[in-house]
Order: C-alpha cells, then structure tokens, then sequence
C-alpha cells in the first residue's frame, strides 16, 4: 500500500458519514451508511454492529465489503477494499466504539437505548483514492478557516511553559483548577472547559470549576456513565467526539424520535455547563497512578476542534494537571492539620469586623433526608457541602462564632467525613463557589491555610425539614 | 414502484450512492449527484460523475446488479432502491442546472447540520454519466432496528 491508514487517521473521526457497499451471496449489492469507521491498526478497520441489518447478514454469506471515508481535513475521499475477520465483544477496541456511541446517546437523554453488539473488524485489503476533480488550489482544512481557525500549532513550547508556571505558581486548590482553565483558554485556544470532581458519593462527580460558559454550572453533578464526563469517569478513558450534531441526528433517527434533540434531554437540579449547540467535546479522566482525582471537558461549538494530535497532547496534560491538583489537595490538608496544630482548633484570632447587615433576612432550610439546603426557596446544594454550611451557619447562630477551621470539621462526628482523602477543600471550595453564585450575602472567606470565616451580610433564619 | 412522495424524496437535493458488484461477488460503488424518477416510478435515472465510472459501470453493464442508496442528513432518513442496469448516456446540456441543483441542495442539507459543503468540494461535477436502472424493490434505510425493511 503507497498510502497507510495511520496516515488516513481524520477519516476515522465520525465527522462525515461513510458508506459501506457490501454483496448477498446471490449477487444482489446493498448500500449502507456508516456512522464511525474505527481505526484498529496499520491493517485493520473496524465497524460498528448494531443491528442485524441487510448489511451485516451479507458479511456474513460474502466477507468482502467496501467502504467510502471522506477525509475532513483534505477532503480526499478514500475507497477502503475490505475483507472480514472477526467479531469482538469485549476488550479495548469494543469499549472505545461502545463508548462513543454511549457518549452520543447520553448526551441526548438515550442512554442504554443503542447496544453495540459487537465491534466488526474487517483487513483493509486496498486503499485507493477516490477521482477528483482536477483542483489545482490543495487546501489544507476546510474547517480550519476564517473564525473556525485555532491557534495553531497548538500545543507550543511556550503554551507549555505557560500552563507549568501556572501550575507551580497557584496558592490554593481554587487557584491551580481556574489556572489550569485560563491556561486552557489563553495558551491552548481552548475556550469552554470544565473540570469536575469526584463526590462524596463516588458514583458521582461534581463541576467544580469552569470557564467559557454564561452559567457557570458549579456544583452541577454527573452520574458515572452518564454524559461525557460520566463516561469518560467510568471507563477512565478519553473520549471525543466530533460532529457531535450528526452523531446525535443519527441516534435520534435510530429511536425515531423528532429532530430537536433538546426534546430529550434529561433535566438536572443545576444544569451542567455546556455550550447551546456543541458539536466537538473531548473528556480526558485525570488519574494519579489509577485513581481518578477528576476529569477535565472541553468543547467547541466547530464541528472538527479536536483533531488527533489535540486529543494525544490533552492526554498527556492531563497526566500532569492531575499529578498538580492531588498534590495540591494534598498540601493544603497537611498545612491546614500543622495550622490547627499550633494555633488550636478554636483561632485566638480577634473576629473580623462583621459588615453592616443589609435589610431583609434569608430563609435558609435544610432539609434532613435530603441533605441538601435551599435558600429563600431556591435550591443551594446539596451533600457534605450543605451539611459544612448548615454546620456554620447553626453555630454562628447558637455561639456567634464565624471563624472556623478545616480541622474542626474534619473532627466533627455528625459531618461523618472519611479519615482518609475526605476533599474537604474542594468541598468548601464547592461550597464558597455555589454561594457567590447564587447568594452572595453569606460568604465564606479564605483567613489563613487551613482557616476561614463565615461573613453574613444579611440576617439569616435557620430551619430544618425532614 | 416508486411513490410520487418517495420521488420527491430522491429529488429534493440528498445524498445519494449507487452500488454494484463483480463477477465474484466484490461489492463496488459511487457517489452520485442527482436522480430522477421516471416512467411513472418504473425507473429511476442516476447522475453519477463520468470520472467515476470505472468504479460500477463494467460490473453494471456486465450483471446489472445495482443498490442506490439515498439519505438526507438532517434527519438521517434513508431509502435504498435496488435496480436492474437499463441503459447509460452521457448528461445532457438541458440537465446540468438540475443536477447542479440537487448537488447544491444537498450542501444546504449538511450546512444545517454544521458540515460545511466545501468538504465535497473535490468530487467532480461535471460531466455526468446518466444510468437507467429499471426498480425492482425499495428499503427502508434509516438507521435502526427497521433498517432493511422493504417498502411497499
């Protein structure tokens, strides 16, 4: 072969439907169209099997197959002759087409409605390039052109060294994650990011920091399996996905639903962040040595944003962004115990001067079963955040005390927080981030490592619920 | 036969494939940038690049053995038509603003979808090789569980 596949690895994005010609055995052919071609090696491509089409019953009788790949970038069109091989039901290769087509799926309320049977495999016997019109003007990308064009290259030596100073340079946990962010945006060309953390619940994850969306969508969770960054928290492998406006066209054709995928989406208690219209995501898992410290999101709302090289050099950050935040997760839990140490759980501190309080009060109720808390009848958050911010907030009532350490809550029995990696700090970070967003008259200000306080503005009246 | 509403289907300005095959069963095929429905939906004619041909003619000429596939990306709704070879001619002057038409329809069906159409800016438009096939059956094609189902 003069052309490889590893050369042809835009092809294998999703982005362009391809076809597949096959033949029954009684010599009638059979036009289908493809979602997702998959790469497998220098030799071999895979198909996805769903279901038990016209297509598949003549691999079965005739193993030659033929396919068409648009390439995106070139737009080369490339004839892949193809004989089949094998059926793969588990293992890598299965779990990456399984999961993309479960990305696309979730994303528009479908989840578990499409079942990959099997990831076909099939030898690329020939590769030839399709005729073309004679077009002496070689473009380079028709996506990456006028406003659609990132900064390219991309991933640069001083974009490096940017997002390296960043991350030794940031004081704090809330630091290093909106530094990683801003990294993203204003070195990289990445404009919308999220980065979520697992919750108390680890079945869970929770958006903890975000960056390029009206709502910031902080404390928003997501269900392991569930949309990208469930999934890509359960598999603990990237996953993108390109075209996701096709992909998603193409899931709701299969459930023969109407075409305005916002139809089925699934509603939440705070809305993930997330473009309108995306068309490209990326989530990368962030693992120190297999254990998920979080997993980072990007999207683009330009159908073709994260091309190959893109998805390998985000991997590889990733590796090092989530070496930062566990690092820095670690410190600040060790500097707030050596703080705690010295000094004693209660500060000897004198008490911030309180700021004069504005008219009115807040109703805020805890509601017990629930363990979440609502402020004047609008939902605040929920789990161990809420249940710290009720613990403030009852104590500042019955005691008048507003200053508080990490410590004392690490010790507090009814906060039942785990001995060992309980994320305070990012759980108060949660909680400081949620109320500057939704009510910013009851603040939780920084003092010191390992100590803050609780600031009224406006009076509050405490009230519990089953 | 095809219906009047399939017609306008095939017309509209979609996607379209034309498939064949061998002597020994190897599956060929083409894109093709227009069609028309004829002789009461008895018929159906492909326009399909000239540069192309190499790629289905001999094996539609030898064993007449054709699948036409049609599919519109907004909604992914697709029809397969399988054909019997009747004849090709070369696309006459009087056709090329329809053809051109229904080319130029299917880039502001991918547009609506975010695909801009200059990605299919390399596939040659003219001139174009017009194939009669003669309708033997129809297929539902829209991805999932009903795909393959004939159509009456």
């Amino acid at each position: 072969m003069s052309v490889t596949l590893e050369s042809l690895a835009t092809c294998f994005q999703g982005l362009l439907p391809a076809e597949l010609f096959t033949c029954s055995r009684d010599g009638i052919p059979n036009a289908a169209y493809l979602s997702h071609v998959d790469y497998v090696d220098p030799n071999h491509v895979a198909l996805s099997f769903q279901f038990f089409n016209k297509s598949r019953r003549n691999i079965s009788e005739n193993p030659q197959a033929m396919v068409l790949v648009p390439d995106p970038d070139t737009g080369h069109i490339w004839r892949l002759r193809l004989r089949y091989v094998r059926s793969e039901t588990e293992g890598p290769l299965f779990e990456r087409m399984r999961l993309r087509i479960e990305a696309i799926a979730s994303y528009c309320g479908l989840k578990g409605i499409f079942k990959l049977r099997a990831a076909d495999v099939y030898e690329v016997l020939k590769i030839e390039q399709v005729a073309e019109a004679p077009d002496p003007a070689e473009r380079v990308s028709v996506w990456r052109h006028a406003d659609q064009r990132p900064a390219d290259p991309v991933f640069t030596m001083h974009a490096l060294q940017n997002l390296a100073l960043r991350l030794h340079t940031a004081e704090s946990l809330e630091g290093l994650l909106d530094s990683i962010l801003v990294a993203l945006d204003e070195s990289f060309g990445f404009r919308h990011s999220m980065i979520l953390m697992p919750a108390e619940d680890e079945s869970e994850l929770v958006t903890i920091a975000s960056r390029g969306y009206s709502d910031s969508g902080i404390g928003s969770e997501s269900r392991h399996g569930e949309g990208l960054a469930g999934l890509v928290a359960e598999a603990r492998k990237p996953i993108r996905i390109s075209g996701l406006m096709r992909g998603i066209l193409y899931a709701l054709a299969m459930h023969h639903h109407a075409t305005d995928p916002k139809k089925v989406i699934i509603g939440r208690k705070i809305p993930l962040p997330g473009l309108e219209n995306p068309e490209s995501q990326l989530g990368i898992p962030l693992l120190v040595r297999g254990e998920l410290v979080g997993v980072l999101c990007l999207e683009s709302e330009v159908p073709y944003r994260f091309h190959e090289e893109d998805k390998q050099s985000i991997e590889v950050l990733g590796n090092f962004v989530a070496i930062a935040i566990q690092h820095m997760q670690l410190q600040e839990r060790s500097v707030a115990e050596a703080a705690a140490e010295t000094t004693g759980a209660v500060p000897a501190s004198p008490e911030p001067p309180v700021p004069s309080p504005l008219p009115g009060r807040h109703q805020v109720i805890y509601y017990q079963t629930d363990e979440c808390v609502l402020v004047d009848g609008e939902y605040l958050i929920r789990s161990l955040p809420a249940k710290i911010l009720w613990k403030l907030l009852t104590t500042h009532r019955d005691t008048g005390r507003a200053e508080f350490t990490n410590r004392e809550l690490r010790l507090d029995k009814s906060l039942n927080l785990p001995e060992w990696k309980d994320n305070l700090e990012s759980r108060l970070l949660l909680l400081r981030r949620r109320l500057e967003q939704k009510c910013p008259t009851i603040r939780i200000l920084p003092r010191a490592r390992g100590r803050f306080a609780l600031e009224l503005c406006r009076d509050v009246e405490l009230s519990v619920r089953p | 036969m095809v219906s009047q509403e399939l017609a306008s289907f095939f017309e509209e300005g979609i996607g379209i494939h034309i498939g064949s095959r061998s002597a020994a069963l190897e599956p060929g095929g083409a894109r093709a940038l227009a069609a028309k429905v004829e002789d009461h939906g008895a018929s159906l004619v492909v326009y399909m690049p000239a540069l192309f041909a190499d790629q289905v003619l001999p094996d539609l000429q030898s064993n007449g053995q054709a699948a036409v596939l049609f599919g519109r990306p907004i909604d992914d709704r697709s029809v397969q038509v399988k054909g019997t070879f009747v004849d090709v001619r070369p696309g006459r002057d009087d056709e090329r603003a329809m053809v051109q038409a229904q080319w130029e329809g299917y880039f502001a069906n991918l547009a609506l979808i975010g695909i801009p159409g200059a990605v299919y800016d390399r596939c040659p438009r003219w001139p174009v090789l017009a194939i009669r096939l003669r309708v033997t059956a129809l297929f539902e094609q829209t991805p999932g569980p009903a795909a393959g189902a004939p159509l009456s």
